[in-house]
Formats: structure tokens, sequence, C-alpha cells
């Protein structure tokens, strides 16, 4: 008796960090409640049910022949890594074929957390890269391009190591904004490139929150409101700071200029 | 030509943004060619139609293929979905918005910033169009393994 209790015990714990690591990294929300389901359900647990924000899980279980079993989780949004995500669905893909025991799922769900991403250095680049690609689509030729290249890896560069360790998120995205408009705008001076406009426009690729945008849609379309709006109203603020801060530096430079440079 | 040459840039750039959110690198090729489609759809119909349509339509050629991507390779959607929906977001408008509202252009940034809010509404109604779609739809995609497919059928998404 006292062994089942403890096995349900850790099957729920699976199941919570399963949740916590999905969550965490960029998930949906229809997805951690439904993985957590299907953990809880493969063990033999009926009366599990879960409510998930978009910062933070609730799980309850327990009946007439199941203990009684209550956490709460608090997770807060951090980066995306979506190999994670995909780690934690292959796994519970397994746990439905193959006979994992619950501690083994755990150990499982610790080596996704503890997965190393992309390198700073890898990340930095591809941010460079990016930031090219989108300047040369958005109407930009090689040589803004490039100057929009060197203005994405230092962007990222800030964010890496000064806006996500250090700064609020308001503020991060605000200097973000404005760090690229007086970078392009160094360029630009030193005719780097040729459209100020474009260089921007491809530099700040980087911090637009798509991965939250997207979420947030599609958590309304699943019905999950609360969710779906609090996401929401975190990529419309990241919008809005980033917007903010590319009109700060350049209200500065039309003061500063007389109106004449822009 | 420029078309195909512009649809690798944004390939490139989806890849770019991809490894950014940790996608494993092994669907990076997957990621690149919905990102690049995504792109080629909105470029060709933006010279006939309106912004918002063309963005409708390049949502749900991506979507579509990202469904199929994942039933393909029976992982998230979020993966493909996320990288290759990135170069329709409208930063481009967001940013002519506040360089309008700086230059005191007040009619222009309403026209600009309206004009990125209704691309973002047809992303939206791209998305959730798609997704209406039963995944029974996209099951032709799966490997031809009997058991895979049954799994997809009782998995939703």
């Amino acid at each position: 008796m006292n062994e089942r209790k403890e096995e349900e015990r850790e099957v729920l714990d699976a199941a919570m960090l399963a949740g916590h690591i999905l969550l965490e990294n960029g998930a949906e929300i229809f997805r951690v409640e439904e993985t957590m389901d299907r953990i809880c359900r493969h063990y033999g647990i009926e009366s599990c049910s879960s409510f998930v924000l978009s910062n933070g899980i609730f799980t309850t279980a327990g009946n007439k022949r199941e203990e009684i079993f209550a956490k709460v989780q608090h997770i807060p949004v951090s980066g995306t890594h979506l190999d994670r995500v995909a780690a934690v669905n292959q796994l519970s893909r397994e746990i439905e074929a193959g006979s994992f025991t619950p501690s083994a799922v755990i150990e499982r769900l610790d080596q996704i957390q503890q997965m190393s991403g992309k390198s700073k250095k890898m990340q930095i680049l591809a941010s460079g890269v990016g930031s090219a690609c989108f300047c040369y689509l958005f109407g930009g030729n090689i040589k803004d391009a490039a100057a929009a290249f060197c203005s994405g890896v230092l962007l990222y560069w800030y964010v890496i190591f000064i806006a996500s360790p250090h700064l609020s998120k308001l503020v991060g995205n605000i200097g973000g904004g404005a760090l690229v408009t007086a970078l392009c705008t160094i360029f630009y001076k030193l005719s780097l490139g040729d459209h100020l406009n474009y260089m921007i426009i491809g530099s700040i690729m980087p911090l637009i929150p798509g991965v939250a945008f997207t979420n947030a849609i599609r958590d309304i379309a699943d019905g999950d409101y609360i969710a779906g709006s609090v996401r929401m109203m975190d990529a419309l603020l990241v919008f809005f700071c980033i917007a903010m801060g590319v009109g700060l530096v350049f209200g500065l430079l039309h003061r500063f200029t007389g109106g004449g440079f822009l | 030509m420029t078309a195909f040459c512009e649809m690798a840039v944004a390939a490139l750039g989806t890849v770019a943004f991809a490894l950014l959110f940790g996608v494993p690198a092994i669907y990076y090729p997957y990621c690149g060619l919905i990102g690049g489609t995504g792109w080629l759809v909105y470029s060709m119909l933006v010279q006939g139609f309106s912004e918002p349509t063309a963005a409708l339509f390049a949502t749900i050629a991506v979507i579509f293929l990202s469904r199929i991507c994942a039933v393909r390779k029976q992982c998230p959607v979020t993966i493909f979905l996320i990288s290759g929906i990135f170069p329709l977001v409208p930063g481009a408008l967001l940013y002519w918005t506040a360089y309008y509202i700086v230059t005191d252009d007040t009619a222009l940034a309403a026209r600009t910033g309206f004009l990125a809010v209704k691309v973002a509404v047809a992303i939206v109604l791209g998305i959730v169009f798609v997704f209406e779609l039963p995944q029974g739809f996209f099951r032709f995609a799966a490997k031809k393994n009997k058991q895979a497919i049954e799994e997809k059928g009782r998995k939703k998404r």
C-alpha cells in the first residue's frame, strides 16, 4: 500500500516536472495539459487534473482510492528552447509505448532540463545572420545587410550579457531598440550602409516577440483565454517597448540636429 | 529569379531564428523551407493584393506546411510554426509607425499602425483557420507506418 502511494507521488512529480519544462520553454498551454494528463493516465492515476496558466501550474489528484496530492508551481517565463519541448514530446511518446518506471521518467526529465542549448557565440552569430537576411528582404542592399549583420551581432551581445541578466523586460527592450537605432545611425553616418531605415528594420528583428505572439494566438484559439491574453499582453508590451526605444533615439537625434537628419 | 533568391534569403533568416529559439538542428531544413515558402507566397501576392490579404495566405501556407512536417516528423508543430511565421510578423510596419510618430507625421503613423494591426489580425485568422482542420486531414503525410498513424490519430495536434 505504501509502495503504491510512493509511486503515485513519483508519477505526479514526473508529470509536474514535464509540465514545468514544457511551459518554461515555449510550449502551448494545450500541450502542457495534455502531456501531464497522459503521463498520469499511463501510470493509472485517473483523478489527476491540472490547471495551467502562462506562468504557473496547479495540479491536484485524489479520490476515494487514490491519495490526495496537490502542488502549485510558479514558473517564470524564461528563454525559448524548443529542443526541450521536442524532447519532452518524444519522451511522452516513449512512455506510452514502452515500460519506463516513474523514477526513470524523472531521471530523463532531469537530463532534458540540463540539455545545453546552442552556445552563446552561435546565438550571437545567428542573430547577426538573421538581421542581415531580413534587412535584405525588406529592401536593403548588400551593404545595408552587412551593416545590419554588425548591429545584429552587437544587439544580441547586449541581450545576452546585459539585458537578460540585469535589466527588466521593459527596460531591456527599450534599450535594445535604442541601441540598434544608435548603432545603425553611426554605421549610416560612416556610410557603411545606404538605407538607414532598412538597416534598423533588419536589426530589430531578433527582439521581435514572435514566440509570445504566436503562442498567444494559439492559446486563445484553443480556448485558454487567460494564458493567451497574458501572453498577448507580453508580446504587445515588447512591441511597444521596441518602438519606444527606436523613437527615443530618433527623437533625440531630431532635436540635436534640428530635424535636418531624418 | 529574384523571387527565388529572396526565398533563399528568407530561408536562411528563418534558420538563423530557428537557432535562436533552440530548434534541434535536424529540423533546420524544414524550418528554412517553410519560412522561405511563406515569404515567397507573401511577396508574390503583395504585388496584386493588399498586405493583410497577402499575409493571410502566406500564413495559411506556413501553417499548412508546418502541420504536415509535424505529422511527418512526429514532433510538436510549434517547432516549425514559430520560426516559419517569423518573416511575416509585421516588424517593419512597427518600425515605420515609430518613425512617422517621431517625424510628426501623425496621419501616416496612424495609417501604418493600423496596417500593422490588420496584418497581425490576418496572421491570427490564418493560424486559427488552419488549426481548425482536424488532425486526421494531415494523416496522408505520416510515414507509412500503421502504428504511427494510429498513434497520431489519438493525439490531437
